[in-house]
Formats: structure tokens, C-alpha cells, sequence
């Protein structure tokens, strides 16, 4: 494989991570135009963890996802009490500030000899652990892919659990949910944090895969093509936003001569998707009914026996 | 077991309820009707939480329910149907009862992992018990959308039963079903009660309610008009009027569609 097929396979498998995010708090029944900021924190978390404090990528990984978990579930334990709307424009507003709060911090330490850190609207250059041990892009892509397999067994498990079905009811009836002894915002603030820690991994990623990061990256554009994976893929299963984004970043970025024209032919695809197909390709119902066919075959699963 | 005092709610200049009491004893089927309009799903729509109250209290075990947000009150033990039927569509029939199962004691024997992982022996056992008792054994893997509209009724039914309540609010179970289908119901509804639920049965059609309460309280235009026996009301000279005033037919045995 060339580098070129390596870096759009590996965007492919870190942009995954916010569709993912976008996609657990779709489910749960809330539009948030703001993971691109836990991306970003993770990114910036993990980043400061390996280049600063010189600690292994593992912890750095962990020290993102937590950053972002945290503060996504604080933000969520803020505002989610807010409908619809009003919640939407909030999540936006937190991610603006966030990226303009990192478009001035300067934060940097002393390594070798060389100032590394974050430096405002300059990013935060030289985030060197791939390099430092000699990992190549690809054996990086390897890294993506298996904590990526991780994060998705993780959601298809959470999907079949009792936990995954109350998401799922919050999407469809927040009120019903509530009558039946849900707390709604306490199952929302929890889908919230999670949906930070999948974004923050993906940003950890993200930080070390590019050796440098900055605000810029981490605007609404990402937000709303994370939100709209898990729309064109379907939102029946996790499975739905890979889709969603093997179209996107995969497909449309391969085929060159629709360059100029790709957030056109994206938005289209989005458009006619919202109308034809408004749960997605894979939304409940299909899913439902592939799952059925497994069953039949293998053995069934303990439910409804 | 269930004390409304003065209960009110007003939508802009609609009095959609106007100073309703009325006590409810535990261990009793107790019906409310009256016509269309006269403020019953109002009145269970505040006794659950739906709604705030604009004035009066509602007291549940003692407890004084006001401001209690509505899963507070089902772990209280309130719970309810619609007279629109109000499921989960894109979620399997087990699943919706599985849902369901939030009352404390189930959060207490549940524990955390099968609170929100997977399911124990005992639950599903339970879950399968009551899917039987629903007529709906073999539904299971269902979605709820792809059921029929009495099977809905049923699973609807059986979710409320699922959530293990000390008060079931009925609103308007029977609407829409056969004869057959309302006798079939009548019955489920005597079962529950002779298990410990206490029933507050909103119904049109008067064979049920006539049939399986032992107290009745009328509205009209979101006051009670009358209270009494079964017996009692239907000999009520302010009921019949009600009645008349409105739809006749209301007082026959059909019932109304949904
Ligand atoms: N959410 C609402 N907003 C405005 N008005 C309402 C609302 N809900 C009910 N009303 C009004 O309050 C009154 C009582 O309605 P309610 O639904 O309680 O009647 P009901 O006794 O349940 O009637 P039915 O037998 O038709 O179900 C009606 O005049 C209705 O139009
Ligand atoms: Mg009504």
C-alpha cells in the first residue's frame, strides 16, 4: 500500500470515531453540531501527554478519551436539560469556545532542548511519538483499526444490552421513556460522556497520526459530516456511521474528478437519503429483519425464547 | 392510596379540569367517566406527571406527588396507558417489556450489570410470564410497529403490568376492540387487581365499567357531576343528562372507536 492509500484508509478509521460519537447520542435522540470539540480535546490531551509529559501513547489514548469523556459529560449534565433546539445551538456554542479557547492558550514545556506545546492559532507542533520509535503509517493504521474494532464490538455489545434498548427508546419517545421510570437526562448525560470518550479516542489518534494539530481542524464541518454518517449509514446499527463514512471520506475522496464538486455531491447524497430513506440505509427495520435471518440460521439469542 | 384535592389544569382559558377531589381506595377498581372532552386523560395526565398542575395537590400513599417528575412517580407506582397507543415502534415486544422493569424493586434485584447489560434467568422468566399472559408468547423478536392493533392493546397493557404498579391508570383500554377482545379484557383487568394493583379505569364503553368497578366518579366540562356505585350513577339524573347532552350512544354498550 502507498502512503496516499494509508493516510485516507487511517482517515477513514479516525473520522470513524466522531461518526460513532455523533451516532450514540443520535440514538439516545439528540443532534449535537459539537463532538468535532471533543475530537479536538482528546486530540490536544493526548497530545500534551506523549510530547509533554513524555508518557507512552497508550496512557496518552486513555488521557484523552478521559479528558474528553469528562468535560462531554459535563457540558451534557449542563444542557441537556434543554429541548430539541435549544440543546443543538448549545453544543455548537461549547465547541466554538473550545476551539477559540485553544486558539489562544499557549502552554508550552521544554523537551530537548525545543519548545513543545500548544502555541494558539499555530497548533501544537511536533507531537512526535510515531517518529520518535520509528512506527510506520501503516503499522499506525494497524493501531487505528484495532482500537476501532474495540470501540465498535464495545457499541454492537451496549446495542443488545438493556442499556442500548433504553438509548434507544430515548431516540424514540423521551417522554414515554420518562413514564416508564427513566430518568432522561441522567441516561442522556451518560450516553454523552460516552459519545466523548469514542470522540476523544479518535482525536488521540488523530494527533498522533498528523504529529500536529490546531483549532482550525476542529470546526463545525466535522461536527455536522459526523452527524450526517450516521444519517446517510443508518442509525439500525453501529455499523450505520462506517458506512456513512467509507462513503464519504472513502468513496468521494477516490473518485478524483468529483473533487471540486464533493461537498455538492455529499449534501445531495444527504438530501436524498433525508427523504427517501430518513433513518438511513441501515435503520431499525432493516437491521430487525437481517437480524431475523441470522437467528433463524444460528442459534437464537436468549430474548423473546 | 390516591387523594386529588382541588386538582385543576388550565390551558390558556380552557378548564380542562376544574377543582377535581376524589379519593381512590386502595385495592379498588375505580371507574371515571364521562363524555367526550370532560377532562379524564387530563386528569391522569396530572396524576402521572405528565402535566403541572395548575392548582390542587395530588397525593399518592401520602406522599404529595406535586413537582414529582413522572419516572418518580412510577417508582412511586403510578402507571399508565393511552388511549393513543404510546409503544415503542422500533424496539421488539421483549424488549419494550424489558424496558419496562423499573420499579424498585426490580432495580434492587436487577443490580447494576443486568440493570443494564443482559437479562437474569429470573427476568426472563418473568418477561416470558407476562408475554403469555398477553397472548403474545410468540411475538417476542416482533417489532412492536409490525404488530396488529390489538396485540398493540396488549403488549400496552402488559408494560404497565411489567413496571409492577401499586396504581394503574386504564385510559380508555377498550377502545377499538371486539366484544370478545373487551370480556378477554375485563378479565385481565380483575386479575391484575386480585394480584394488589389498584385500578383508576377511564372507559367509555359502559359494559366494562359498569362491569368491573366498585366505585365510579362522572365529569363534565372538568367537574365531578356525580359519584357512587355503579348502580347508583347509572340512576343519576345530572349523568344522564351529561350524557344525552352530548352523545347518546356513549351510554350504549358499542363503544367508540379509537
Ligand atoms: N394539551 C392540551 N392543550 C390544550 N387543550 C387541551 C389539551 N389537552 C386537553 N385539552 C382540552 O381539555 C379538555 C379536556 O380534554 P381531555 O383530553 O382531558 O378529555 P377526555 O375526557 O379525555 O376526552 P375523551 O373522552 O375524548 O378522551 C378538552 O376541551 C381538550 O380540548
Ligand atoms: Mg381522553
Amino acid at each position: 500500500m502507498d502512503d496516499y492509500v494509508i493516510t485516507v484508509l487511517s482517515n477513514i478509521g479516525m473520522i470513524s470515531f466522531v461518526a460513532l460519537s455523533a451516532y450514540l447520542l443520535l440514538l439516545t435522540g439528540v443532534i449535537s453540531f459539537g463532538q468535532q470539540a471533543y475530537f479536538g480535546l482528546g486530540a490536544y490531551a493526548a497530545g500534551a501527554a506523549t510530547a509533554m509529559l513524555l508518557l507512552p501513547i497508550w496512557a496518552g489514548i486513555l488521557i484523552g478519551a478521559c479528558v474528553a469523556g469528562l468535560m462531554a459529560a459535563l457540558v451534557g449534565a449542563l444542557t441537556l436539560r434543554l429541548r430539541g433546539l435549544y440543546f443543538s445551538i448549545s453544543t455548537l456554542a461549547f465547541a466554538e469556545m473550545v476551539r477559540l479557547v485553544l486558539l489562544i492558550v499557549e502552554v508550552q514545556v521544554e523537551v530537548d532542548g525545543e519548545l513543545v506545546g500548544p502555541a494558539g492559532a499555530e497548533g501544537f507542533h511536533d507531537i512526535r511519538w510515531m517518529f520518535e520509535r520509528d512506527i510506520s503509517l501503516g503499522e499506525f493504521m494497524l493501531l487505528i483499526y484495532a482500537l476501532l474494532a474495540l470501540v465498535l464490538v464495545a457499541l454492537l455489545l451496549i446495542e443488545r444490552s438493556r442499556l442500548g434498548s433504553i438509548f434507544r427508546m430515548l431516540g424514540s419517545d423521551d417522554l414515554l421513556a420518562d413514564m416508564q421510570g427513566l430518568n432522561v437526562v441522567g441516561y442522556r448525560v451518560l450516553a454523552a460522556g460516552l459519545a466523548g470518550v469514542l470522540a476523544g479516542i479518535g482525536g488521540a489518534l488523530y494527533a498522533h497520526f498528523t504529529t500536529y494539530v490546531e483549532p482550525q481542524f476542529f470546526n463545525v464541518m466535522l461536527g455536522v459530516h459526523a452527524l450526517a454518517y450516521g444519517l446517510i449509514g443508518g442509525l439500525g446499527t453501529a455499523f450505520g456511521p462506517l458506512i456513512g463514512v467509507a462513503i464519504d471520506v472513502g468513496f468521494l475522496e477516490a473518485v478524483r474528478f468529483i473533487q471540486g464538486y464533493r461537498m455538492i455531491v455529499f449534501g445531495g447524497l444527504v438530501a436524498l437519503l433525508l427523504i427517501f430513506m430518513p433513518r438511513g440505509l441501515l435503520d431499525e427495520e432493516r437491521v430487525h429483519r437481517l437480524k431475523a435471518r441470522f437467528r433463524r440460521r444460528g442459534d437464537a439469542h436468549a430474548a423473546g425464547s | 392510596m390516591l387523594e386529588l384535592r382541588g386538582l385543576s389544569k388550565h390551558f390558556g382559558g380552557v378548564k380542562a379540569l376544574d377543582g377535581l377531589d376524589l379519593s381512590v381506595r386502595e385495592g379498588e377498581i375505580f371507574g371515571l367517566i364521562g363524555p367526550n372532552g370532560s377532562g379524564k386523560s387530563t386528569a391522569i395526565n396530572l396524576i402521572c406527571g405528565v402535566y403541572a398542575e395548575s392548582a390542587g395537590t395530588v397525593r399518592f400513599s401520602g406522599q404529595v406527588m406535586n413537582g414529582k417528575a413522572p419516572h418518580e412517580r412510577l417508582r412511586a407506582g403510578i402507571a399508565r396507558t393511552f388511549q393513543n397507543i404510546r409503544l415503542f415502534p422500533n424496539l421488539t415486544v421483549w424488549q419494550n417489556l424489558w424496558v419496562a422493569q423499573n420499579s424498585p424493586r426490580d432495580v434492587a434485584a436487577q443490580g447494576f450489570l443486568s440493570r443494564w447489560f443482559g437479562a437474569t434467568r429470573r427476568t426472563r422468566r418473568e418477561l416470558a410470564e407476562l408475554l403469555e399472559l398477553a397472548d403474545l408468547g410468540h411475538k417476542g423478536d416482533e417489532l412492536a410497529s409490525n404488530l396488529a392493533f390489538g396485540e398493540q392493546r396488549r403488549l400496552e397493557f402488559a408494560r404497565a403490568a411489567a413496571a409492577r404498579p401499586r396504581l394503574l391508570l386504564l385510559d380508555e383500554p377498550a377502545a377499538g376492540m371486539s366484544r370478545q377482545e373487551i370480556e378477554d379484557l375485563g378479565g385481565r383487568i380483575r386479575g391484575l387487581r386480585d394480584s394488589g394493583v389498584t385500578i383508576l379505569l377511564v372507559e367509555h364503553v359502559m359494559e366494562l365499567v359498569m362491569g368491573v368497578t366498585e366505585q365510579i366518579a362522572v365529569l363534565n366540562f372538568g367537574k365531578k357531576i356525580a359519584f357512587g356505585t355503579p348502580g347508583e350513577v347509572q340512576r343519576n339524573e345530572a349523568v344522564q343528562e351529561a350524557y344525552l347532552g352530548t352523545s347518546a350512544s356513549d351510554s350504549g354498550a358499542a363503544g367508540e372507536g379509537a
